[in-house]
């Protein structure tokens, strides 16, 4: 194997790659990134066993070939070399070791056989669909985080994608950790229709989206059982999927909520994150106190003080006390696009519904605290 | 098939099998007759780990011609006077030592009593009994085992290596010591010289014992405990959170004067240390229990290890409360820390060239520069600073502090002593202590589920945590019955945010059969208190100012355990006038 190619083409795409390696394995080519040479490409392809990354881009190729590299290693060499420098990898004919040069810096790096490097793109995709970079950046970023990272409920730790019909067939997302949970959806794509409910792990859900950040307009996914892959650019990410059954989360949207709050969403925003302040703990409670025409928040620490702040709202039902986790609340705030936050309530014991007004896509689902 | 009667040789081995397991279970059932009869010296000489020579002479009452060819007999005994199991005021009673022992070794059995004119012999081997025959001996009664197990090949191979049935003989003796302060013990076990335990009466005569097993390391400096509840009486001396073992070797339990193993007294013991003590220390001591007979039940196991008790919850609450007052007691107010150690650590230098070079200039930045400064400037006298403000108060235990080294350490002066705190670990436990206060005050905040957890356990163990519903919600959890079998969760501590559920409600099912709180779960809160204490600390490396040191002491002072920190590392140690003049030669 003999090529040269551009730095900044190559670490670019190494960038991608290089992330999807864990640093510790017990498997030592797990380490390595998988580079084949051929037609005027370079293939790289980088795994965890979980996920694989694979991107080509264009190379001159002496000689065809492929071998395996350390991706750490080889990521912090090529981005530490200078901008504009030429690299090129030549495998000797011994396959012992792969050079590396660039300008007057050489490097010798220790090769594993290309034969043994894992393969997670085998079997069949019989879902394929395409979607706006935008749609599926959108309808992973409103509900990724209320993904639970507690392990032993393992079906929590990923976004379920699934398609319904609501208000005509929808491509729905939906992600909760047991205390809150985030639902966002979009019309169907075509050819979508069919698809398995998949739940989608958090680690490929992190890497899809850096990868959306300098996606080309559409996304190629393509289904299985088992794997879900998206190809976008030069870029496959191809993932596993939790083998698991996602829990009946319609039965915990409420439905029946009568009493409703309507208030800008960016003054409530700032108001909880002012009055939280206070409190200095991990899940402490802000209360929210709702009467006719406002909202008053309330956060007391014993051991600093109590915060007050009075928020203008429109609210119109008998007056209630109900507390939150005032990170939870945040973070739903900040999830919200829309100028006013749309809040269904029923008692201070029960699910709360959050809305965006105005835009039915997006759904959250928060259980209040009791203090 | 025949039925038939075994032997009784036959019949001996097998009771062996029980009574004699190793060179240790003989030294115990004969140093237990010899204080059954009564005897004030025990002489044990032990001779190729007990499998060649076993030999224990005492000074007790003696046998009679007649009760000696009676006690090789099986079940035959001088004890349980009034026939009444339910009554055992000895530490034997089943009559079966002896000829068990005879069974599978070669016994000699020598005693006087004082009716007789002379002494009398007789000898088992292998289970046969020789006839009594006039033998010398002044008083009391001399038992030799020699080729002990040499009727039992099997046993004999499985014997556990010479230096651990040496150690688990020196083990046993040091229980039996512990019962009975009074008797002089005397262990010989050849290769390792002789040890002497001293008999003594009066106040002071258990702990100097205890002192003597324990050694000098966690010895000297014990607290007492007396508690008394429902006729049930506890006398203790247990060692300092800062004298603790990596191991349950140094825990002593003596129940009516009977040395006994209970994994759940023990575990009371290490309950009331609670955090004062890291995770896999453990407290060292002896705890005594005086009880009424007919309260416990010794005749459980053949070697009389284990008791039952008729109230173990009154049993682990009294040791629970005892031991926790005691410590509480003790607080700050004595002196902490073993000085032994910490004069190890300053032995001063012998060596020639070692220790200070002069040719390295060292910086000294002492938290009291501007105090330094300040003498400098006395010149002018107006500029002059007040010196710190509790610089020569005599009342605190913690005294006042000096200076602050390597910003790590602070050292404070009492009349008495010199104390050296660990400013981290000192005001981790302040903090750690407040946030337990505030948290048990206000209550633990719950965040109801929006997809309850539904938890399958054993069908008692679900009926038992329910049970406890109320004092589970108090620490933040709601659980309901969820039909036979399970249970599920409904709200959990906030604190704990999204955590492992199921493996919290099993570990809370597992200990609520042992205990009679639901540690658990205060522990995982307290530890995620514990995690915010640390962050909320000083930091070792913080250079403290005079007054903020004086107001660390000040607070230490009036802080539950404060002598350890929340992973139960000590927080001061403190070295006495009299040692440090020691260390000097003025002593």
């Amino acid at each position: 194997m003999r090529l040269t190619l551009e730095r900044s083409a190559l670490l670019k795409s190494l960038s991608h790659v290089h992330r999807v390696v864990e640093r510790r394995n017990t498997i030592p080519i797990l380490s390595n990134v998988l580079l084949r040479a051929s037609n005027g490409r370079l293939e790289l392809k980088g795994t965890d066993l979980e996920i694989e990354m694979v991107e080509s881009i264009p190379a001159e190729v002496a000689t065809p070939g492929a071998t395996t590299v350390p991706a750490h290693l080889f990521y912090d060499i090529v981005r530490k070399l200078p901008d504009g420098a030429q690299i090129s990898l030549d495998l000797g004919p011994d396959q012992a070791a792969m050079r590396l040069t660039a300008g007057r810096s050489r490097f010798q790096l220790q090769v594993l056989p290309q034969e043994d490097y894992p393969d997670l793109s085998a079997g069949d995709f019989p879902t394929r669909f395409m979607i706006g970079t935008l749609e599926l950046k959108k309808l992973i970023d409103k509900t990724q985080f209320a993904i639970s990272t507690e392990e032993t409920r393992y079906y929590l730790n990923g976004i379920y994608l699934h398609a319904v019909d609501s208000t005509g067939p929808m491509l729905r997302a939906v992600a909760t950790d047991g205390h809150r949970l985030a639902q966002s959806q979009l019309k169907l794509p075509e050819g979508a229709a069919g698809m398995p409910g998949v739940i989608v792990p958090r680690k490929t859900v992190g890497e899809i989206l850096r990868l959306l950040d300098d996606a080309s307009e559409e996304v190629e996914v393509e289904l299985s059982n088992a794997k879900i892959r998206f190809r976008t650019g030069g870029v496959v990410l191809t993932s596993k999927l939790i083998d698991g059954t996602f829990p009946d989360y319609g039965r915990v949207i409420p439905t029946g909520n009568d009493k409703t709050l309507e208030i800008d969403r960016a003054s409530f925003a700032a108001a909880v994150d002012r009055v939280s302040t206070i409190s200095s703990e991990r899940g402490r409670a802000v209360k929210l106190s709702l009467s006719d025409g406002k909202l008053v928040l309330t956060v007391t620490n014993p051991d600093s003080g109590t915060a007050t702040e009075e928020v203008e709202a429109d609210y119109s039902a008998e007056p209630m006390d109900i507390g939150f986790n005032s990170r939870y609340l945040l973070e739903i705030a900040s999830q919200l696009s829309s100028g006013t936050a749309l809040f269904r309530l029923a008692d201070p014991g029960a699910p709360t519904l959050i809305l965006d007004k105005g835009d039915e896509a997006a759904l959250y689902v928060l259980m209040p605290m009791r203090v | 098939m025949v039925v038939r009667l075994l032997p009784e040789i036959l019949q001996n081995q097998i009771a062996a099998g029980e009574v004699v397991e190793r060179p240790a279970s003989v030294v115990k059932e004969l140093t237990e007759n010899a204080l059954d009869a009564g005897a004030s010296t025990v002489e044990i000489v032990i001779g190729g780990a007990g499998l060649d020579l076993i030999r224990i002479a005492d000074d007790g009452s003696g046998m009679t011609r007649e009760d000696l060819a009676l006690a090789v007999l099986r079940h035959a005994t001088s004890k349980l006077p009034g026939n009444d199991l339910m009554d055992v005021r000895t530490l034997g009673f089943r009559g079966e030592a002896l000829p068990s022992i005879g069974a599978v070794a070669r016994l000699t059995l020598t005693s006087r009593h004082a009716s007789e004119p002379h002494a009398w012999a007789i000898t088992v081997e292998g289970g046969r009994v020789g006839e009594p025959r006039p033998a010398a001996l002044t008083r009391g009664t001399r038992v030799e085992v020699r080729d002990l197990f040499y009727a039992t090949p099997a046993r004999l191979k499985f014997q556990k290596s010479a230096r651990s049935e040496v150690a688990a003989i020196g083990e046993i003796v040091e229980r039996l010591a512990l019962a009975r302060p009074d008797v002089r013990f005397t262990l010989q076990t050849g290769d390792k010289g002789e040890r002497v335990f001293a008999g003594r009466t009066g106040d002071g005569a258990g702990a100097a014992r205890l002192a003597e097993v324990l050694g000098a390391n966690a010895g000297t400096d014990l607290l007492p405990v007396n508690a008394e509840k429902d006729g049930v009486r506890l006398e203790a001396l247990i060692g300092r959170p800062q004298a603790s073992s990596g191991t349950v070797r140094d825990q002593h339990l003596l129940v009516n004067g009977r040395a006994v193993k209970d994994r759940q007294l023990m575990g009371a013991l290490r309950a009331a240390f609670g955090d004062t003590l890291a995770r896999d220390r453990h407290p060292v001591g002896l705890l005594s229990l005086t009880l009424p007979p007919q309260e416990l039940d010794v005749n459980v196991h053949p070697a009389k290890t284990e008791v039952r008790f008729r109230d173990p919850g009154l049993i682990r609450s009294l040791i629970v409360g005892g031991v926790r007052q005691a410590l509480a007691d003790a607080g700050v107010s004595a002196v902490s820390g073993s000085s032994a150690a910490v004069l190890d650590a300053l032995r001063p230098h012998t060596g020639g060239s070692t220790g200070f070079s002069t040719a390295t200039p060292v910086s000294f930045n002492s938290g009291f520069a501007e105090a330094r400064q300040a003498a400098f400037e006395a010149f002018a006298p107006a500029a002059r600073p007040a010196p710190a403000p509790v610089a020569d108060d005599d009342d605190h235990p913690l005294g006042a502090a000096r200076a602050q080294i390597h910003a790590t350490y602070i050292i404070a002066e009492t009349p008495d002593a010199l104390v050296v705190v660990d400013q981290h670990a000192a005001h981790e436990r302040i903090v750690y202590e407040r946030l337990k206060r505030g948290l048990e005050a206000r209550g633990i905040a719950r965040q109801i589920l929006l997809i309850p957890e539904v938890v399958h356990l054993k069908p008692s163990d679900a009926e038992a945590l329910c049970a406890r519903s109320a004092e589970l919600e108090s620490f933040g959890l709601v659980i309901e019955p969820f039909g036979p079998g399970a249970i599920v969760v409904r709200e959990s501590p906030a604190m704990l945010g999204d955590t492992d559920l199921k493996q919290l409600v099993q570990d809370l099912a597992d200990e609520v059969g042992d205990w009679d709180r639901t540690r658990g779960l205060e522990e995982r809160l307290w530890a995620v208190a514990s995690r915010m204490a640390c962050h909320g600390s000083v930091r070792a490396g913080r250079k403290l100012k005079p007054e903020e040191m004086n107001a660390l002491l000040r607070e230490m002072e009036t802080t539950p355990d404060a002598s350890t920190c929340n992973h139960g590392r000590p927080t001061y140690v403190v070295l006495g006038k009299g040692e440090i003049e020691k260390l000097f030669g003025r002593r």
